[in-house]
């Protein structure tokens, strides 16, 4: 497996799935709908789906002397691995604002979401969607991109809706306050139990379709 | 002896073809011609033994081995070389090999590098600066650089200047002196009446014959279909397109 990730880090990797880290910043934009920074980190991640494609990458690793259905364990790993530097990000900044910029102005009078634990959940459960209806639908394939990222989109723009109307809701205030932050971190906690039980069992099916493929 | 590969009564069917049943061996330090049409089966029998494809019947044995349970040991001690496939076509080939090199046991870093010179390969370029003869020659660098015991080779000269296919085929027959086994799928036959000692014969999916070299020339002679593979070929696949339209 420590090759095969290594193959995935040097060979298969698109450069803008590293370079995309850099829109996790964007949790300190007010006034924007900043779970889009989620969305556009799977969108560098899906560059290098494409990529991969273009340069006969599943080939090569079906090739390779190692087990076929690692090939889709290795390309899972590096998808998280490149969701969990984008969460720590967004983590560490969502801290940093919470602790210097609380009581900022743009932040206090901000009507759209601001960075804090719920914004957290809200971006694992994206990450969740990407690796459920993306990664998980592309390896029926391993060729057809479109179908999967299609309905990754549309439910990770109905999921980024609901994230901005909900704390608007009456009774739901407390999901972009700051007095609430037990709570708020019992809902991360919870999106991350969601994020690590859907992604394992998306990789699993996915192994199984592909290791049934005709390449 | 113990064949390299063994592949019996291999069956693929899809909605518009049925590849098989196939059979055939491959012995060490051979060039085993696999010989069809466009379109015969070929690289379907090929992809099957590489358990790419999956057949819905028949056995396939490396070494004296199945192939399903032993594929990661199998494959530590074969080689693939297509002529129309390149991989990361944009990394430096140093990058490529640098990766690949971690996943095989017997990765010889010496020979490595004596092949890379004798083909004239330079590690710096990248897979798309390469002609398509220097590609194959790059994949059979990494195959012999794992110590392959058998060359699966699909369509390896084809598209290629007739130098660059004189090249490979001395590359080939060099190999086979050393004690590797070829597998070589091509529908380019005069390639292998230089350097095939065993044929097999793909036809519609099915396998026309398999067989030593002389024998299969020369029992065809008989029959007057001809003194060689292309005119085997020729006399066994040529429609009569005159006849068609004139009906």
């Amino acid at each position: 497996m420590k090759n095969l990730l290594n193959k995935e880090l040097r060979l298969s990797a698109h450069l803008l799935s590293y370079l995309f880290l850099a829109f996790s910043f964007m949790a300190l934009i007010p006034g924007y709908p900043i779970l889009l920074s989620a969305f556009f980190v799977c969108f560098g991640l899906f560059q290098t789906f494409q990529n991969g494609r273009e340069t006969n990458d599943i080939l090569y690793s079906a090739l390779l002397p190692i087990d076929k259905k690692d090939v889709v364990k290795a390309r899972y790993i590096f998808v998280c691995l490149i969701q969990i530097i984008a969460f720590i990000l967004m983590a560490v900044l969502t801290a940093l604002r919470m602790i210097f910029f609380s009581s900022a102005a743009p932040y206090a009078n901000n009507a759209m979401m601001n960075s804090n634990p719920v914004f957290l959940a809200w971006t694992l459960l994206i990450f969740t969607l990407f690796n459920t209806l993306f990664v998980g639908l592309f390896y029926k394939t391993a060729y057809k991109f479109g179908k999967p990222f299609i309905s990754f989109i549309v439910a990770s723009m109905l999921a980024v809706c609901i994230a901005e109307i909900s704390h608007h809701l009456p009774g739901l205030e407390f999901l972009n306050t700051s007095d609430r932050l037990p709570l708020q971190l019992m809902l991360m906690f919870f999106a991350l139990v969601i994020f690590v039980i859907a992604t394992i069992i998306s990789c699993r099916t996915a192994q199984r379709n592909f290791d049934l493929l005709d390449l | 002896m113990t064949p390299i590969l063994t592949v019996e009564n291999l069956i693929k069917t899809y909605p518009a073809f049925r590849l098989g049943p196939v059979s055939f061996e491959v012995k060490a330090g051979s060039i085993m011609g696999f010989i069809g049409r466009n379109g015969a089966g070929k690289t379907t029998t090929l992809k099957s033994i590489l358990n790419i494809v999956h057949p819905d019947s028949g056995s396939i044995r490396y070494f004296g081995h199945e192939l399903p349970g032993n594929e990661r040991v199998v494959k530590q001690r074969i080689g693939f070389a297509g002529g129309a496939v390149d991989y990361y076509p944009r990394k430096k080939i140093s990058d490529i090999i640098a990766v690949t090199r971690n996943f095989y046991d017997n990765w010889d870093d010496v020979a490595y590098r004596k092949y890379m010179d004798i083909f004239s390969i330079d590690p710096q370029k990248t897979p798309r600066e390469l002609s398509e003869g220097m590609k194959v020659k790059l994949n059979l660098v990494i195959a012999l650089s794992h110590k392959a015991e058998l060359l699966i080779l699909d369509e390896p000269t084809s598209g290629l200047d007739p130098i660059s296919r004189e090249e490979l085929l001395e590359i080939f027959t060099a190999l086979k002196e050393r004690g590797v086994a070829i597998l070589f799928s091509t529908h380019i036959t005069s390639d292998l009446d230089k350097c095939a000692d065993h044929i097999t014969y793909i036809r519609k999916g099915g396998i026309v014959a398999s067989d030593t070299m002389e024998s299969f020339i020369s029992c065809h002679r008989i029959h007057g279909e001809g003194s060689n593979l292309e005119e085997i070929m020729l006399c066994c696949e040529k429609e009569d397109y005159r006849e068609k339209f004139a009906e």
